[in-house]
């Protein structure tokens, strides 16, 4: 099954590789052996989000009229970049709105990486 | 959400490390290491504060450790458990229990009694655990020791397994008194035994994590160590496999901070087959935009080949050509790469990106978001805005 490196870059995948790292490092770990962990947490993070995460997101930018009156239309919310490269989408948004059941996040900037998920599947 | 997100966490901790054991136990470094592995992986996440402090399941992985080592523990001498029980009733009753042990035995284990305590324990151990665990008592006993005894704690669950088989008896013999000894040294031989249990041992004693103490101070060490550890790599390693790891980390962490670079290097041979005009603009990332398969990069020369410098202007959404206009890129890779790195990240896999004039959608799943220090995880995520 094909997986994505997507996932070293959350906090979960940035401890292991520091981890990683370490135990190269002081050589009680073989890299070879370094990265087939990596690779068995790219299966197990992907499996993990499928299998067990229900939540739903909505994400949107700060309306204009509400951007325009904190920021004076400086930092209305928009998408600030987009980009799709080798499959990979990038969005960068400026005054975001993440919404879920029990929660709302606002955040100034926020770039979001997206895969494709048919790749997964193939 | 945090805490889901930490039991998600966990459990991806875990089963990572359960299936790389066979490696690690066939031709790697063994089972230690997969547990130093583990330890300071799940520190650095509770560092990190992703990981609720107490790990649920945590207190389990030690439990099975110390089911397979007791065997070869016999021989330890017995002041060793004092270091992890008070040196209370349960260190001093044990010796009286091998010699009184005889009278109250004749149910089981004749032998036990007699001193040779290294044939009789398995044995002693068994029967004990066979008749006890019908009572409530015992079990209750059994997994409170059973989360005590953490990886690190091997040698006092050996000892433990070796005093059982005498402790047993007494209990029979004298009663409440002498059950609760037992029990005490009841739990040990259940581990031995009931290795697969360790599950449930988890669940019942996260609070017991004893592992967690140890932990820490291996995160101590190891914080220092990345730093020297990227000098190093960077400096340049020997075999092939070193160099593999090393460009791994490096693209690991520079990725985090700066995706651009990656694309970095393909953009030069694209500038020189294409369009110059585009990339120019475009910065290095667009290349593979065209590629890609957006129609309107191509367009973009013509219509504005130079004069697009300024990131917002609300002009852009008129006209076709600033949408596909990649000065934002140029600005964001070097003004404000850094900022765009370290705040806020939302990795996920997408099912559909639409746009319509300037209005974009998105079905987003599978994803993890970074936001204000809260990891969130998503299922489903969809996104709407404007360019």
């Amino acid at each position: 099954m094909a997986t994505f490196e997507l996932y070293r870059r959350s906090t979960i995948g940035m401890c292991l590789t520091e981890t990683l790292d370490e135990m190269v490092q002081s050589g009680t770990l073989s890299p070879d052996l370094a990265i087939q962990v990596l690779t068995q947490f790219d299966k197990s993070m992907t499996e993990a989000l499928e299998t067990q995460v229900k939540s739903k997101v909505t994400i949107k930018v700060v309306p204009s009229a509400q951007g325009s009156r904190f920021t004076q239309g400086l930092g209305e919310g928009h998408l600030h970049t987009y980009r799709f490269c080798d499959n990979v989408w990038t969005f960068i948004l400026q005054d975001a709105l993440f919404k879920n059941e029990d929660s709302q996040e606002n955040v100034g900037r926020v770039k979001i990486v997206a895969c494709d998920s048919k790749l997964l599947t193939q | 959400m945090a805490a889901s997100t930490s039991s998600v966490y966990v459990s991806v901790i875990e089963d990572v490390i359960n299936k790389v054991r066979e490696e690690f136990m066939n031709n790697g470094p063994g089972e230690d290491v997969l547990k130093e592995l583990q330890g300071i992986w799940e520190a650095k996440t509770m560092q990190a504060g992703v990981v609720n402090n107490p790990i649920e399941r945590s207190a389990a992985k030690g439990t099975p450790g110390s089911g397979v080592t007791p065997v070869h523990d016999l021989n330890v001498p017995y002041e060793g458990t004092e270091e992890y029980e008070t040196p209370t009733a349960e260190i001093l009753f044990p010796p009286t229990p091998l010699q009184t042990p005889i009278p109250a035995t004749p149910i089981q284990t004749p032998l036990p009694g007699t001193g040779d305590n290294l044939y009789n324990i398995p044995t002693g151990g068994s029967d004990y655990s066979a008749n006890e665990s019908g009572s409530s008592n015992g079990g209750v006993n059994a997994e409170t020791k059973g989360g005590r005894p953490s990886p690190y704690m091997q040698p006092p669950s050996t000892w433990m397994n070796h005093r059982p088989p005498l402790d047993v008896n007494i209990a029979y013999v004298e009663g409440r008194d002498e059950v609760d000894r037992g029990a005490s040294h009841q739990p040990p031989t259940q581990d031995f035994l009931q290795m697969n249990s360790a599950k449930r041992k988890r669940e019942d004693f996260p609070a017991q994590y004893q592992a967690g103490g140890f932990i820490p101070q291996q995160d101590g060490a190891g914080d220092a160590a990345p730093e020297k550890f990227e000098i190093e790599v960077s400096g340049g390693s020997t075999s092939i496999a070193s160099r593999a790891w090393s460009e791994m980390l490096t693209r690991v962490r520079s990725s985090t901070p700066k995706i651009p670079q990656l694309d970095g290097p393909i953009p030069d041979p694209y500038d020189e087959l294409s369009t110059p005009n585009i990339y120019n603009y475009q910065g290095t990332f667009n290349e593979d935009y065209n590629v890609a398969s957006t129609p309107a990069p191509h367009d973009i020369p013509v219509s504005t080949p130079a004069p697009v410098v300024q990131n917002d202007l609300g002009d852009d959404d008129d006209d076709e050509p600033p949408l596909n206009e990649n000065d934002d890129d140029e600005l964001d890779d070097v003004d404000q790469g850094d900022e765009l790195n370290t705040a806020h990240l939302v990795l996920a896999q997408f099912d559909k990106v639409t746009r319509t004039k300037s209005k974009w959608k998105c079905t987003l799943k599978d994803g993890i978001m970074h936001i204000n220090n809260k990891d969130i995880l998503f299922n489903k995520a969809t996104g709407e805005f404007d360019f």
